[in-house]
């Protein structure tokens, strides 16, 4: 195990700079930089501050700044809020991940219900049902969902907030915040769970499906073990096997932001903070976070290899 | 990035929110070409539309529960501040909106855009126009209570010819006598600054410039809380002071939730008394105009005035409707280093073969005026006089083409020594760019001229492409503009380029080296007859947008050129 952790991690660093340089070349030769949107300024004032952000220097040179000095932890500041990288993401990221991890949970705990439930009861009118709905879920894209349920639920019946993350002046402290949290955060997370849902849903059901054909599951059944037993100890242990590679796929995403729902429901994370750095090429900001993504999907990969290897030692990574 | 005046390009999020203008610090930002709203102005007792036109709400008891309950908070949709509240450091306008309440200006704007006193309440400027003395209010205050004085005004003046000076601030460009030695390092102050006494203080240019009196009236820094740690050539200090700003608005920072709002409170050393409403609060609302109003969660926003945005407006019934022409103009930039485009009567043929009328005022429901001259009708040197309307004339366009030696070719293409007249056309992605497409290559087709167009959702990637000379036609918006010059400065200072014409210069040093408004009309006429027969630009369009505001909100007035800053302290709830 130990060999096989330290051949990983010296894949993951050398994986590490391959990325770091590949996203800071493609964004450095991107066209446009931070100065030039700025019709404003008169070529001789966008020189002098090229000068000053450090972006007429040579691309080599830039590179090796922005690599010595993230080995030190230190990601810069950003161009267009002149704060550092860090704190930047401190503000948003919980933010983001607020939002993903119950809305992760809720999908699994969900998938996981109906996959077996739907495998079970194969071709029966549930299973039918379920099917048609999750085309319908998956058919349908985010951004309508989320309108639509603006319109609905918040313009129309007024029973939950449009958008945003607190009431608008809010000073609630204790279970008042968390109770305003909870009312602005139900909306996304509706959203975000329907879009999750149908692809995993399908993918929990065809692997219970396998499962349940199996032979031990009939000798289980035989011992005259409960149905339930059967079904939920027994096969969904083994469907759900094949999903701890979805779990290291998942972390990047837990942090990533998803644009397109913050951007929706107004909700103050990540995802919208990256959009609005690349229009502005925001380049310090541009690269701590796709490092940081980059990071969280080795190791995602990594966990996931580990977690892989203990639930089923015949595995060999 | 964009700041009073500049350019950007495109209201990707027209109908978004609400911003107001302003930032009369020196916002910029390269991101705000996302809003175009936010830079743009009200106009209200200016030309065009009178005041007259403002629609009371009909029905206050529709008002949504949540902004019925509202006592002491007005609440405004800004699409997204970033934190840096320090006047001339911010990279965004948006931020320059959120400065533009923090802090009030020496010397503030009409509704006409003329100079008006504020917290200098006179000034003299020397004969030669070289010399601006300002005599500020006595007793005025930051909003800890400390002192403003003129050598708080002379410090902020100094700083920004620092070398290590990071923003955009025009400043710079006065020349104030001896700023370029200090920028050097040859100087240890700046001769041209002179602190006469604790309220008078003038600066001496190297040459006459009429936005002198209105660059220089703008924010003061405090010396004590921003110049405790200065020292030249080190800036760096600044960052860590842009999220506690101390300035002297009517209002003061309470707190920045990033992503979600800024906070006020009202300033009690306000220098014109303690505003009306205790509470000021811009909610970062990105695209999100229409369901925060409705849900009374904002109580002010702008939309594009088309038929459809008015009637819904109207619909909700508790809101106060507001037209305004903003102080913008758009334009096809041409490339006028591409050969076939250096010749005046293509592009005048490429103006009239344009039904600009169809495409920016009637496809967008009336939200839109024709332009041919690059400034603003509500502007005071705004006129029609001698200038061609250029109405759609595809017979003419087609003679022009046809004089400049362009013939149609066997597929209805034009052709000039072997080359055919294909235009290569860039634009922003906006709600109205299909329609534009659409409609600008019919109309070019008429007259055998083949359009290709490329639509970028990226803004930095279009001007790079521009940069890089690499189109024959780009579609722009300006920013806000404040003065007639903002509106020219881009034919005389390199930006559109291989347009080189001294006339243009000269005209641009002349209408700039007067204070004499009569004079500089003269000037500034001359200059809109020469472009609009020249055309370095095709002139496409005025926008017009309308302000609603929550029919409780009694003393509004929104200024075309500051937006909400001019008189946010009278606002009040009734």
């Amino acid at each position: 195990m130990s060999s096989f952790l330290t051949k990983r991690l010296t894949y993951m660093i050398i994986i590490l700079l391959a990325a770091s340089m590949m996203i800071f070349f493609l964004y450095a030769m991107t066209p446009g930089d931070f100065i030039s949107g700025n019709l404003k300024l008169s070529p001789e004032r966008k020189a002098e501050l090229r000068e000053i952000y450090g972006l007429n220097k040579p691309i080599f040179e830039r590179y090796g700044n922005w690599l010595g000095n993230a080995l030190h932890g230190n990601f810069g500041y950003s161009l267009a809020q002149q704060k550092p990288v860090l704190t930047l993401f401190n503000e948003y990221i919980w933010n983001s991940f607020l939002l993903a991890i119950v809305s992760t949970f809720l999908t699994w705990l969900i998938a996981v219900i109906i996959g077996v439930i739907a495998a079970y009861k194969q071709y029966s009118w549930f299973d039918t049902l379920v099917m048609v709905l999750i085309f319908a879920a998956m058919s349908l894209p985010s951004f309508f969902i989320g309108l639509y349920l603006i319109k609905i639920a918040a313009v129309d019946l007024k029973w939950l907030p449009p958008g945003g993350m607190l009431n608008t002046g809010s000073n609630a402290t204790g279970m008042e915040y968390v109770k305003e949290v909870l009312q602005h955060m139900t909306l996304p997370v509706i959203v975000m769970t329907l879009l999750g849902l149908g692809s995993l849903t399908r993918y929990f059901r065809s692997n219970m499906i396998d499962v349940i054909q199996q032979d031990y599951i009939r000798t289980a059944r035989a011992k005259g073990l409960k149905e339930r037993k059967v079904l939920f100890t027994h096969a969904l242990r083994n469907a759900l096997l094949p999903a701890i590679t979805l779990v290291g796929f998942e972390l990047p995403a837990l942090f990533g932001g998803s644009l397109i729902i913050e951007k929706i429901f107004n909700w103050p994370g990540i995802g919208q903070l990256y959009m609005q750095s690349f229009s502005l090429r925001d380049y310090p900001l541009l690269m701590g976070f796709t490092m940081l993504i980059a990071i969280l999907s080795v190791i995602g990969t990594l966990l996931s290899d580990i977690l892989y290897r203990i639930a089923d030692p015949r595995v060999k990574v | 990035m964009l700041k009073k005046g500049i350019i950007l390009l495109s209201s990707l999020l027209l109908a978004s929110s609400a911003l107001l203008a302003a930032c009369s610090s020196g916002g910029t930002d390269s991101a705000s070409h996302a809003n175009t709203q936010n830079n743009e102005n009200t106009q209200q007792a200016a030309t065009a539309q009178p005041l007259t036109s403002l629609v009371k709400a009909s029905d206050l008891s529709k008002l949504p529960e949540v902004s019925q309950k509202r006592d002491d908070t007005i609440i405004v949709g800004l699409t997204d501040p970033a934190g840096v509240f320090t006047p001339y450091f911010n990279q965004s306008g948006y931020d320059g909106n959120v400065i533009s309440q923090l802090w009030t200006p020496l010397v503030t704007v009409d509704e006409k855009g003329l100079p008006l006193p504020n917290l200098a309440k006179s000034w003299d400027i020397s004969k030669d126009n070289l010399t601006y003395t300002f005599h500020m209010v006595p007793g005025t205050k930051f909003s800890d209570g400390s002192p403003l004085t003129a050598e708080d005004v002379a410090f902020t003046w100094t700083l920004i010819y620092d070398k290590a000076y990071p923003g955009d601030s025009q400043i710079r460009k006065l020349n104030i006598k001896g700023g370029k030695a200090y920028t050097e390092g040859k100087a240890k102050q700046i001769d041209g600054i002179k602190v006469v006494d604790p309220q008078t203080i003038s600066a001496t240019l190297e040459k006459p410039n009429a936005l002198a009196l209105s660059i220089l009236g703008d924010n003061v820094l405090s010396k004590a809380y921003y110049g405790k740690d200065y020292k030249f050539g080190q800036l760096d200090y600044f960052k860590n002071l842009h999220g506690s700003p101390l300035g002297n608005g009517a209002y003061k920072l309470e707190k920045f939730l990033p992503g979600q709002e800024v906070r006020m409170v009202a300033n009690d050393h306000f220098f014109k008394g303690k505003p009306k409403t205790q509470h000021f609060i811009y909610k970062t609302a990105e695209g999100d105009a229409w369901q925060f109003i409705e849900t009374g969660d904002t109580d002010f926003a702008s939309f594009t005035a088309t038929q459809e945005n008015i009637d819904k407006l109207k619909g909700l019934g508790f809101l106060n409707i507001l037209p305004y022409t903003p102080s913008t103009y758009g334009y096809l930039q041409v490339n006028l280093e591409n050969e076939k485009l250096k010749d005046k009567r293509v592009r005048q043929a490429l103006t009239y073969g344009l039904d600009r009328k169809s495409i920016y005022v009637d496809a967008a429901q009336g939200a839109g005026a024709v332009a041919n001259i690059p400034a603003s009708p509500i502007f005071w040197s705004y006129t029609t006089d001698g200038i061609n309307p250029y109405n759609y004339d595809p017979e003419k366009a087609k003679k022009l083409l046809d004089e400049a030696g362009w013939v149609e070719g066997s597929d209805g293409i034009r052709e000039k020594n072997g080359q055919k007249l294909t235009i290569h056309l860039l634009t922003s992605k906006r709600p109205e760019t299909d329609t534009f497409i659409a409609l600008a290559a019919e109309n070019y087709k008429a007259i055998g001229v083949d359009l290709q167009p490329e639509i970028f959702a990226d803004f930095n990637a279009m001007v790079a492409k521009v940069e890089g000379k690499d189109y024959d036609l780009a579609a722009f918006s300006t920013g806000m503009l404040t003065d007639p010059s903002d509106g020219i400065e881009q034919f005389v200072n390199g930006e559109i380029k291989g347009y080189n014409n001294p006339k243009v210069k000269e005209l641009y040093e002349k209408g700039l080296s007067t204070t004499n408004i009569e004079e500089r009309k003269k000037v500034y006429k001359e200059l809109y007859v020469l472009l609009n027969d020249e055309l370095p630009v095709i002139f496409t369009n005025y926008k017009k947008t309308v302000y609603a505001y929550n029919g409780r909100m009694e003393h509004v007035k929104v200024s075309p050129f500051i937006g909400l800053a001019g008189n946010l302290f009278e606002w009040s709830l009734k």
